[in-house]
């Protein structure tokens, strides 16, 4: 398939998934504030949050107030909720012929609404619809994608966009954990918990016995539960290799060397090595794998051999890679 | 009581009977459902009677669900210098233009034979002029039309097709008169929307749409890949058609994304192609992959800025040399423009005859030349009674409406005519036929054009009918999307 339409479904596909877990978030934050009866710093969770999403600064230069009304509709900072549907929406515009009619009228459905005045005041008048109705569209979206198109290369870099994106998602929010300013309590590691919907499977795993320690086992290293970075980690090795069609276990390029040292350091390693070496430097050390295979699909897939050594990418990338 | 009889008000008796039509004025002008009479011509009849049967408020209903679809499809445009880059869709009205077998069949041939006159002139005109040297067409006029492409003297284009996708626009004058208002015959756009109108209309009407034998259009995207395939330069195996578009923010990106999607190939941008040693390759995960046949919704200038020397990022570098040589095919072809010039126009019926030994079978409107002295002294002396237009603009901009004109707009005109005598031409305002449309709950007439879409491969084929665009503005004559126009389904019926 063309390099440009492989490139935009997988960041349609990312943005759809960073929608997804950044509202989470935030849902999650907000009822957190409830919990804690405001004897806590609220601005506290916020911080973190913020500050996992590399978004301090642009809050603090924004003419936002409130950091929830921030990352769900700022114009500015790009990875805003309304800001990653526009670019979702905007990627499948580009490739329209490629996907089903049902996907695309529910990606522009929804772009219509959030770039309408009735979004922010469904938000202020009962903010669970709204969260609702971001979170449900995503998962209709990633069914549509599994149940109404080829499952081809198209469908796999959406799928590698989608585990990418997930398993970078994940790994900030346990990074908020180690950003704290004092241990993290209860309440944080529900919330983290809670920002990877893993509460449940969590419970059933380790019946409550709610520790940094084990919450961090879970969604580092949980073999099935489908937003473990363990989970997405595979999932992103098996589409490469199915995408080059290469056996797993040997490489025929960088994108799927680099997934490959990713998959060997969550399938042979364990809590107690991470614990050892330090949570946060453990989960940094992880992201950047994790940025230098996005990179390298990029490099692999879109860019023709003597392109690779210009400094800048392609400019239409520039937007997109920059939110890596 | 009062508020009962308030409702009797606002909810008027469930059946309209013929009252959707019984205040209905032609004005004096020719109207495609009442001719120039005051009943339904017979092939309207049964519009007429449905539209009537339609109970208060359905119309609307179904007019918003249309709207709604539309919308909700991405079936938009985008208006420039209106907000950057505004998506809006294009307004749609329920009422189809019907138009009888017999009256369609005298349109395709006069069309056919239009389309294969002007590929005559095309190929003589780059290919040493016969047309000129004969004093039919004065050569001065060709050689200074903005599209002329002196880089395409010579050059053999794949089957001496030169515009293989043509959109000629129809008026209907105050008889009824059907005459050819311009030729498109570099990028025409539009198609999409006759194809989408089609959808809509089936699901609003279904059992209308059945009973009246109404011929189908879906076949168009078949019959284009068909012409584009007809033109690879590699015939053995399937030949690889791409469609290039300047991408997203084109106003007619909706388009091209359907196309391709409906003839299963792909949609390019420039930085998807590039050449080298002489062929054109796309990019793929897999690679680069040649490419046969190119059709291209740009104009000649964007396509190559190694060529026209200029800084277009939309073209590809070296892609005019690959032409060329031969290894890659374009449709249309460069260097179209020289024929739809609205100079190049007034001698279309000169062309027919020279060309083809024949009358032209469809009438056009008399145009007026600035560059002769004679004409432009009669433009210049009858501003306020004529409509002139820029030679080489398309999308209805830069146009004078002599009688809906200030006389500071006639006197910019004037000066304008002066400085650049060839670049305008006027036409005596044709009082354009009108339709039934719904207009803010009423139905009234708004006038009409038609734009069908010839294909010119194997074989000349036209899908049945075309765009039918209305100015909704009231008394408007202006059809173009982009000034506030609108669509309508059009219905040729099969008998």
């Amino acid at each position: 398939m063309l390099s440009r339409v492989a490139d935009t479904l997988y960041w349609m596909s990312r943005f759809v998934e960073r929608a997804e877990g950044i509202t989470r978030l935030v849902e999650v934050n907000r009822d957190t504030e409830l919990e804690s009866g405001g004897s806590q710093d609220d601005l506290g969770y916020w911080h973190s949050a913020l500050q996992a999403m590399c978004a301090e600064r642009e809050f603090e230069t924004s003419k936002w107030k409130e950091p929830d009304a921030f990352i769900l509709f700022s114009g500015k900072w790009s990875s805003s909720v309304l800001n990653c549907i526009n670019s979702a929406r905007e990627n499948a515009r580009m490739v329209r012929d490629q996907l089903s009619e049902q996907i695309w009228v529910e990606l522009n459905s929804l772009y219509h609404f959030l770039n309408h005045e009735d979004a922010a005041r469904e938000y202020g008048e009962d903010a669970s619809v709204f969260f609702r109705r971001i979170i449900r569209f995503s998962l209709v979206f990633q069914g549509l994608a599994d149940a109404t198109i080829h499952q081809d290369e198209g469908w796999r870099f959406m799928s590698l966009g989608k585990y990418l994106e997930r398993s970078d998602l994940t790994s900030r929010v346990l990074d908020t954990l180690t950003l704290l300013d004092s241990e993290p309590t209860r309440l944080d590691l529900m919330r983290a918990l809670r920002s990877c919907s893993a509460l449940s499977a969590f419970r059933k795993t380790y019946r409550g016995a709610l520790t940094v320690h084990n919450v961090a086992d879970f969604l580092l290293f949980s073999p099935d539960f489908p937003r473990s970075l363990r989970f997405a980690i595979r999932r992103i090795d098996g589409q490469l290799h199915e995408i080059s069609g290469v056996p797993a276990g040997s490489f025929s390029n960088e994108a799927e060397r680099l997934a490959g040292s990713a998959l060997a350091q969550v399938n042979f390693s364990d809590i107690e090595s991470i614990m050892d070496k330090g949570l946060h430097e453990s989960i940094d050390d992880l992201q950047k794998k994790l940025i230098d295979v996005g990179q390298s699909i990029f490099e692999t897939y879109v860019l023709l051999p003597f392109e690779i050594k210009s400094a800048s990418p392609l400019p239409y990338l520039q937007t997109q890679m920059q939110q890596q | 009581m009062a508020q009962n009889l308030q409702i009797n008000f606002s909810n008027p008796p469930f059946r309209m009977s013929s009252n959707r039509f019984s205040t209905y004025q032609a004005n004096g002008y020719f109207d495609e459902m009442f001719g120039l009479g005051s009943s339904p011509l017979t092939h309207y009849g049964e519009i007429s009677s449905r539209f009537s049967d339609l109970q208060s408020g359905e119309i609307e209903a179904k007019q918003r669900q249309a709207a709604a679809s539309f919308l909700e499809h991405g079936v938009t445009f985008t208006v420039y210098g209106d907000d950057e880059g505004t998506e809006r869709i294009f307004p749609f009205d329920l009422i189809p233009r019907i138009i009888p077998l017999c009256e369609w069949q005298v349109v395709e041939q006069g069309l056919s034979q239009r389309i294969v006159a002007l590929n005559l002139f095309l190929n003589d005109v780059y290919h040493g002029g016969r047309i000129m040297k004969d004093g039919v067409i004065p050569r001065e006029v060709v050689e200074s039309s903005a599209h002329f492409r002196k880089e395409m003297v010579g050059f053999d284009v794949p089957r001496d097709i030169y515009v293989h996708i043509c959109g000629s626009d129809l008026i209907r004058d105050g008889e009824g008169k059907y005459l050819v208002l311009e030729d498109n015959a570099r990028c025409p756009s539009g198609v999409s929307y006759l194809l989408e109108n089609r959808e809509i209309m089936k699901k609003a009407f279904p059992l209308t749409y059945r009973q009246m034998s109404v011929r189908s259009v879906e076949a168009y995207p078949e019959i284009l890949l068909k012409t584009l395939e007809y033109l690879s330069p590699r015939q053995s195996g399937k030949p690889v058609c791409v469609l290039l578009s300047p991408g997203v923010y084109n106003s007619a990106y909706f388009e091209h994304t359907y196309l391709a999607r409906q003839m299963g190939i792909e949609i390019v941008e420039g930085k998807d192609l590039i050449a080298i040693d002489g062929f054109v390759y796309m990019r793929t995960t897999h690679g680069l992959v040649q490419v046969d046949v190119i059709y291209r919704r740009m104009d000649d200038e964007f396509l190559d800025p190694a060529f026209f020397k200029n800084d277009s990022l939309l073209g590809v570098s070296g892609l005019m040399d690959c032409y060329l040589r031969g290894n890659v095919a374009l449709a249309n072809g460069i260097g179209t423009g020289v024929a739809d010039d609205k100079v190049t126009y007034a001698y279309v019926p000169e062309m027919i005859r020279y060309y083809l030994g024949q009358d032209p079978i469809l009438e056009q409107v008399p145009t007026y030349l600035c560059w002769k002295e004679e004409d432009r002294k009669f433009v210049l002396d009858n501003l306020s009674e004529l409509v002139v237009k820029p030679a080489n603009e398309s999308g209805g901009y830069g146009m004078l409406v002599g009688s809906d004109s200030t006389q500071k707009e006639r006197k910019e005109f004037a000066d304008r005519i002066k400085a650049c005598p060839r670049d305008y031409i006027a036409q005596p305002i044709v009082n354009l036929s009108r339709h039934p449309t719904f207009c803010d709950g009423e139905i009234e007439g708004r006038h009409v054009d038609l734009r069908p879409f010839i294909l010119y491969g194997d074989d000349v084929e036209i899908v049945p009918g075309g765009l039918t665009r209305v100015a909704l503005k009231k008394g408007s004559l202006v059809v173009n999307s982009s000034q506030g126009g609108g669509s309508k389904d059009t219905w040729v019926l099969k008998e």
